[in-house]
């Protein structure tokens, strides 16, 4: 049976759906802070593992949508859904302008300028108390006004399917197509027709705008925002999750995001060393699965009901003996 | 505001410059040996205060003996850390070399940064004076421990020049540097160097955190805003060039403690006074986005 | 030159590295059906030229006309579109892709392309270049002559008017050389018009009808090979050098 995988897939969607309610109030807070980490990290392979733009500004973006949102709600009492959208809608603006600020910049270089910007941001919020309340942290408008989290539960659920929906078009389309080529050489995309600044740009205002996403609904399902959730910390996990899952594919991001957040509630325990932890993991990940850890498990998964012979064929991402040679 | 604030500032600023040069010089050296951008090097600037700390504070070690240790200390886990994550970087099979050091040096600086929580705890801790009082220069009242990390500062930095100006370490290390295939063909074991490179980027940024230590406080994220200034003065200051780091790390020392000098609001001053320094990078990248980190080899002038 | 239409000319160009001047305002054209060779020491300027007429470097002085279009200030996406295909010194395929979308992105770039008819484009493609069996492997794993004649593939996904070739017989194959040339001539026998910069004079003899000599980042002969092979500027500057 082809596309099986698609199947399972739905069928563990619906059963989620159906038997949420049975979840503990605890392990439903889990989930729903899973599904926050797994719009974040799709998004943000979109741009590091798909473009190839490593930057490191990603929880900034989540951070001022959520701020954005909130203080709007605070301020003009303007409902809460439009709030978000304001907030995506400002950071798609902001993330395309530092892409268009950063065009000229690969690699390190652009992972050094998206640090300094999202520390700038940081150190904004965390200064302007006076509007942002600083450290002690903004109270932000729930969502709901229940104290039971099962509708939270359902509107991170339709957020992720829908960003993952949005996204999975996006790279299957020929844009996803063109970012993989500008990732690969900038030079030969162009040379190609690619309109290599366009889309860099267009790469970072998508992706900023689902981490606004992300951010917003966080901000209004937790009640509270501090800066630190734009620091280097979150950002970290972040990373730590979208490369041990594997970086280059969505549905490997959104694993390592659920992955690790499982893990780091197991975890719990053993408080502090949870993040080294994750570190050492990171580290060993990268130096002997670069690919990520999800990557070779999601191939065959996606290769189930396949027969085999196309299973075999689809599989060989290993250089072969042509027989020209 | 009175002249001698400004000049106690600029004073300030100077040290303060000559201590971020010693971490960024550690950055160029590294940079055109390894051909990568350490995200971690503010995390051993950090754990080379907290080893000198550490060396004061259990075995009563005197403080310049306690950096020099801490150097010493950070030489031989730089070289471990080395050999353990960064090898990939010399196979021709491993492919994307940029991405690869960016992600397990910024997973490092996660590690170091989150394991220093664990072992040292998270509050500010603050080691003896190497030379208590101050110093009167006219109006002007300076601590001595800023003057001597000055001093300090500059010894280190001569030394390194005359390291890899006079002697044959040095002079292979400037080959690597140039040409790792050429320095192979006349016997050069380049790998060594490599880990030679990493020590002593390591060592300095000890050197200057234990410098650092006594002026401002420890804190296991006290390496965070140091890495990234250390990144402004390489790109600003010109690769390879110690010299230029000097200046253009006096600079970033001159133009922030400035900018807390004069900023309207002084409850705010401090930080964004951090913010300053990044939004100069951010300008300096725009400027010149492929730093000045595009030369790729090394001239110690 | 006369009936034929010009289909890219470069004014006066010029470019500098620091001190050194790469390109000392040269003059060239090539008009339809034309297909040059283009040959000079190492560093005569050469490369430097065919990344200004294609937009890969924007000159200090003068000016590249594309098909009767100033193209002052355009992006190097646009000289694509406008038919100016060009191949690398170096090889720059897309690594981590497949042969196949290696080829597909130019033929996507294309206004009001759609997806099956640029895979069926590829395909034919590939059966053009003999590499229809590697379809599906990444670029990189390819040897150095299959990728050279995937560079060329990529160039012609774009049905471009005419195609830059930079250095393709380097370090190719001596068998799979011959092939590249039996398609080259095979497409310019279809109607593209090519520049081929190369070292490799027996080729270049082979292939080109007319032949244009750079020294020290000037031009200096251009015209059909039997002539130029005689020019005492060129012997000079071949033996000077």
């Amino acid at each position: 049976m082809r596309g099986l995988h698609i199947y399972i897939l739905l069928a563990v969607a619906a059963l989620a759906l159906v038997f949420a309610d049975r979840l503990s109030s605890y392990w439903m807070h889990v989930a729903i802070i899973a599904m926050f980490y797994g719009i974040l990290a799709s998004s943000w392979s979109l741009l590091a593992g798909y473009a190839g733009l490593f930057s490191l500004g990603h929880m900034a973006f989540a951070s001022i949508g959520g701020y954005t949102s909130a203080l709007l709600v605070q301020w003009y009492g303007i409902p809460i859904p439009v709030g978000m959208v304001a907030g995506v809608a400002l950071c798609c603006v902001l993330g395309g302008l530092i892409g268009w600020v950063c065009l000229r910049m690969t690699g390190p270089y652009l992972a050094i300028f998206t640090l300094g910007f999202s520390e700038i941001v940081r150190i904004i919020f965390a200064t302007e108390d006076d509007i942002t309340a600083g450290m002690a942290g903004l109270h932000v408008e729930r969502l709901f006004s229940t104290t039971s989290r099962l509708p939270y539960f359902y509107v991170a659920f339709a957020l992720l399917v829908v960003s993952l929906l949005l996204m999975g078009v996006i790279v299957r389309s020929r844009w996803g197509l063109f970012l993989r080529a500008i990732r690969e050489d900038e030079q030969a995309a162009s040379a190609s027709g690619v309109a290599v600044a366009r889309f860099r740009i267009l790469a970072f205002a998508i992706a900023s705008g689902f981490a606004a996403l992300a951010g917003s609904f966080y901000g209004h399902y937790i009640g509270i925002l501090t800066p630190s959730i734009g620091g280097l910390d979150f950002m970290a996990v972040l990373v730590v999750m979208t490369v041990i899952g594997g970086m280059e594919r969505l549905p490997t991001a959104v694993g390592g995001a659920f992955v690790v957040e499982f893990l780091l509630e197991v975890l719990r325990g053993y408080g502090q060393w949870r993040l080294p932890l994750f570190g050492i993991i990171l580290l060993l990940t990268m130096r002997f699965a670069r690919n990520g850890l999800l990557t070779p498990l999601w191939l065959r998964f996606v290769q189930l009901g396949e027969p085999r012979a196309v299973a075999a064929t689809a599989l060989r991402d290993v250089p072969q003996k042509d027989p020209a040679q | 505001m009175t002249w001698d604030y400004i000049f106690v500032q600029v004073a300030n600023g100077a040290v303060i410059g000559i201590i971020y040069a010693l971490i960024a010089v550690g950055v160029t050296l590294i940079f055109s040996i390894l051909k990568i951008v350490n995200f971690a090097h503010g995390d051993l600037y950090m754990l080379g205060g907290y080893c000198a700390y550490y060396f004061i504070a259990l075995l009563g070690a005197p403080p310049l003996l306690a950096m020099l240790l801490s150097m010493a200390t950070l030489f031989a886990l730089a070289i471990v850390l080395e050999r353990l994550l960064l090898t990939p970087l010399y196979s021709d099979a491993t492919e994307r070399k940029d991405e690869y050091g960016l992600i397990i040096t910024f997973g490092l600086a996660f590690f170091l940064r989150n394991i220093a929580v664990i072992i040292f705890g998270p509050y500010p801790l603050k080691p003896p004076s190497f030379i208590p009082g101050v110093q009167h220069i006219g109006e002007m009242t300076v601590t001595n421990d800023r003057l001597f990390a000055g001093g300090v500062g500059i010894v280190l930095i001569l030394a390194l020049l005359y390291f890899m100006h006079r002697t044959i370490w040095g002079q292979a290390l400037d080959a690597v540097s140039q040409s790792r295939e050429s320095a192979a063909i006349v016997g050069i074991n380049s790998r060594r160097f490599n880990s030679v490179a990493f020590g002593i980027g390591a060592a300095l940024a000890a050197a200057a955190g234990a410098l650092i230590a006594p002026i401002f406080s420890l804190a296991p994220d006290m390496g965070v805003l140091p890495n990234i200034h250390a990144f402004v003065i390489v790109i600003l200051g010109g690769m390879g060039s110690v010299l230029g780091s000097i200046f253009a790390g006096i600079l970033l020392g001159e133009a922030e403690n400035l900018f807390t000098a004069f900023f309207p609001d002084p409850t705010r001053a401090l930080a964004y006074t951090n913010a300053f320094g990044l939004l100069i990078l951010m300008v300096v990248l725009i400027v010149r986005p492929q730093g000045f980190f595009g030369r790729r080899h090394l001239r110690m002038e | 030159m006369s009936a034929a239409a010009e289909l890219i000319r470069g004014v006066s160009l010029v470019k500098r590295f620091g001190g050194i001047v790469a390109n000392d305002t040269v003059e060239f054209s090539v008009v339809e059906g034309d297909l040059v060779g283009l040959i000079g020491p190492n560093g005569s300027g050469k490369s430097t030229l065919i990344n200004m007429l294609t937009g890969h470097l924007p000159p200090d002085g003068g000016e590249v006309v594309v098909r009767g279009h100033e193209m002052r200030g355009q992006a190097a996406h646009l000289y694509a579109a406008m038919g100016v295909a060009r191949t690398f010194q170096l090889t720059q395929l897309f690594g981590r892709m497949t042969v196949l979308e290696n080829l597909l992105v130019p033929g996507l770039t294309r206004p009001g392309s759609t997806w099956r008819s640029v895979v069926q484009q590829a395909r034919s493609t590939l059966d053009f270049l003999k590499l229809t069996h590697l379809e599906q492997l990444h670029a990189k794993n390819l040897s150095g002559g299959q990728q050279k004649l995937l560079e060329l593939g990529r160039c012609m996904m774009l049905e471009p008017a005419i195609l830059f070739l930079d250095e393709p017989f380097a370090g190719v194959h001596p068998h799979l050389r011959d092939q590249l040339i039996t398609r080259i001539q095979e497409l310019h026998e279809a109607g593209r018009t090519f520049v081929v910069v190369d070292h490799d004079m027996e080729s270049i003899l082979r292939l080109s009808k007319r032949l244009v000599v750079m020294a020290r980042g000037r031009k200096i002969a251009d015209g059909p090979p039997a002539d130029v092979r005689e020019d005492q500027a060129v012997l000079a500057a071949y033996a000077g050098s």
